[in-house]
C-alpha cells in the first residue's frame, strides 16, 4: 500500500486545521488581493520595477562542474538567474493567529523549494532567492494563513507575539508598522518590514473577527481556544514519542 | 523603594490601553483619596528606532502622546498594559473596582492586592544607580532618567 501522509495527529479542529495547512494537495484559500508591487514594498529589498540584483552570473552563462546532483535537481527561477538571497519575517499573536513559526516552517517545507525556514518563539523567517521569495510571500500574505491584526511582517523588533492586543484587536508592535484605519476598518503597512517609512501605503484588508479566526487558528491556546490537553490523541501521541524518545538510549523493541 | 506597610493594587486589563483609556482612568484614579503612588507598566514605544537597519529614525506611535491627569501633563512613553498602585490603606479598593467597572466595558480586567513595588534595593540596582540613588524611585523608575517622575497635586 502507497504511504498516505497524515500529517499531524490530533482530534479537535485545531488538529484539522494544521493537517489542512500542511497538506500540499489542499490549496489555501484566497482572503485578499495584495499586487506584486505591494509585497516588493513590504520587504523593502528593491525598488518596485527594478532589475533583480544578483549574487553571480546566471546559470546558462556559468561553466558547472560535473556533479549527478545538480543533474537531479532542477534550478528554481531564482538559483537560475543568480538572485541574491532576502528574506521576509512573520510574527504570529498567540491570539488564535492563523498561523505560527512552527507550522509555518513545516508548510513552507512542503510546499515550497529552495528556501530555507528559520523557527523561533515568536517569529519565522524565510529566506530563499529573491525572485521566488516574492513568489512564495505573495503566497504567505493573501491567503487564509494571514490575518492582518494578528499577523505581522516584520524584518526587525518582532515583539509582540505573546503579548495582550490593543483595544482595537492590533498585535503590539513597538514600531507600529500598520495601523488599523478606523474608518474605513481597513489595516494599511505605513513602514516596510524593517520600519522604513513607506512612500504609498500598502493595504492588506481587514482583520477577521474572533468567530472566524477561532475556526481556522492551528494555535492550541487554553484560554482564548482549545488547550493542547483537550486534545487527548495529540496527547496520547505526544507521550507516545516522548516515551519512545527517552527508551531510544535503551534499544526499544516493539 | 515602598514602605512595607502601605497596601498594593495592581489592575490588569485584558488589553493593552490606549492613551485616551489611560487618561480616563487615571483622572478617575486621580479623584479617589488614599493613593500614595502610582506605576504605569508596559511596553517602551521609544521616539526614535533604536536598532536595525531603520536606526535613528523617527518612530511615530499613535499610543505614545501626552495625555492630561488632572492639571498635569504626562508623556506617554509606553503602551499600557498595568497600572500598579499604592495606597495608604484597603478603604479606596471599592472605589477603585467601581472606575475601572465605569472605564473597562469592552473588555474584562483583574483588579489584584499584593506586592508589585520592590521593598529594598536590589544588588543590580545598586550595582546600576550606586549608594546614592533615590530610595522613593527604586524599582519604579529610572533614577537617572531625566524626566522624573510626575508629581499629582492631590484633591485633598
Amino acid at each position: 500500500m502507497a504511504y498516505k501522509p497524515q500529517f499531524f495527529p490530533g482530534s479537535t479542529h485545531i488538529a484539522d486545521n494544521r493537517r489542512k495547512v500542511l497538506d500540499p494537495n489542499h490549496k489555501l484559500e484566497k482572503i485578499r488581493d495584495i499586487s506584486d508591487k505591494d509585497i516588493v514594498l513590504l520587504m523593502g529589498h528593491r525598488a518596485p520595477g527594478s532589475a533583480y540584483p544578483t549574487a553571480h552570473p546566471p546559470l546558462s552563462e556559468q561553466q558547472e562542474p560535473a556533479c549527478p546532483i545538480r543533474k537531479l535537481v532542477t534550478p528554481t527561477d531564482g538559483a537560475k538567474a543568480g538572485d541574491r538571497i532576502r528574506y521576509i519575517q512573520f510574527t504570529d499573536s498567540m491570539y488564535n493567529a492563523p498561523c505560527h513559526p512552527y507550522i509555518r516552517s513545516y508548510l513552507e517545507s512542503y510546499r515550497f523549494r529552495g528556501m530555507d525556514p528559520g523557527t523561533l518563539s515568536g517569529r519565522q523567517i524565510i529566506e530563499c532567492r529573491e525572485r521566488d521569495l516574492e513568489k512564495y510571500a505573495k503566497e504567505l500574505v493573501s491567503t487564509e494563513i494571514f490575518d492582518a491584526a494578528r499577523t505581522g511582517i516584520r524584518g526587525s523588533t518582532v515583539h509582540g507575539h505573546s503579548l495582550r492586543l490593543g483595544e482595537d484587536g492590533m498585535m503590539f508592535d513597538m514600531m507600529q508598522r500598520f495601523v488599523l484605519d478606523k474608518k474605513t476598518g481597513i489595516v494599511k503597512y505605513v513602514k516596510n518590514q524593517i520600519s522604513e517609512p513607506l512612500d504609498t501605503e500598502v493595504k492588506v484588508g481587514k482583520p477577521m473577527d474572533d468567530k472566524w479566526l477561532k475556526a481556522h487558528s492551528t494555535i492550541y491556546h487554553s484560554l482564548v481556544g482549545v488547550g493542547t490537553r483537550d486534545d487527548a490523541e495529540l496527547v496520547e501521541y505526544i507521550q507516545r514519542i516522548h516515551s519512545l524518545r527517552v527508551k531510544y538510549g535503551f534499544m526499544p523493541k516493539e | 523603594m515602598t514602605d512595607t506597610t502601605f497596601p498594593q493594587v495592581r489592575i490588569a486589563p485584558e488589553r493593552l490601553l490606549n492613551p485616551d483609556t489611560v487618561e480616563r482612568i487615571l483622572n478617575k484614579i486621580f479623584c479617589i483619596n488614599g493613593v500614595r503612588r502610582m506605576l504605569l507598566n508596559g511596553h517602551r514605544l521609544p521616539a526614535i528606532v533604536p536598532y536595525g537597519p531603520a536606526k535613528g529614525q523617527l518612530n511615530p506611535h499613535e499610543m505614545r502622546r501626552v495625555i492630561k491627569v488632572g492639571d498635569q501633563e504626562v508623556q506617554l512613553e509606553i503602551h499600557v498594559g498595568n497600572i500598579i498602585l499604592e495606597l495608604e490603606n484597603r478603604d479606596p479598593i471599592p472605589e477603585l473596582k467601581a472606575a475601572c467597572d465605569e472605564v473597562f466595558t469592552q473588555f474584562s480586567y483583574r483588579l489584584q492586592e499584593g506586592r508589585f513595588m520592590k521593598t529594598e534595593a536590589s544588588l543590580v540596582d545598586y550595582a546600576k544607580y550606586g549608594p546614592d540613588a533615590d530610595k522613593n524611585l527604586l524599582g519604579l523608575s529610572d533614577p537617572k532618567s531625566r524626566s522624573g517622575p510626575v508629581i499629582l497635586q492631590g484633591t485633598r
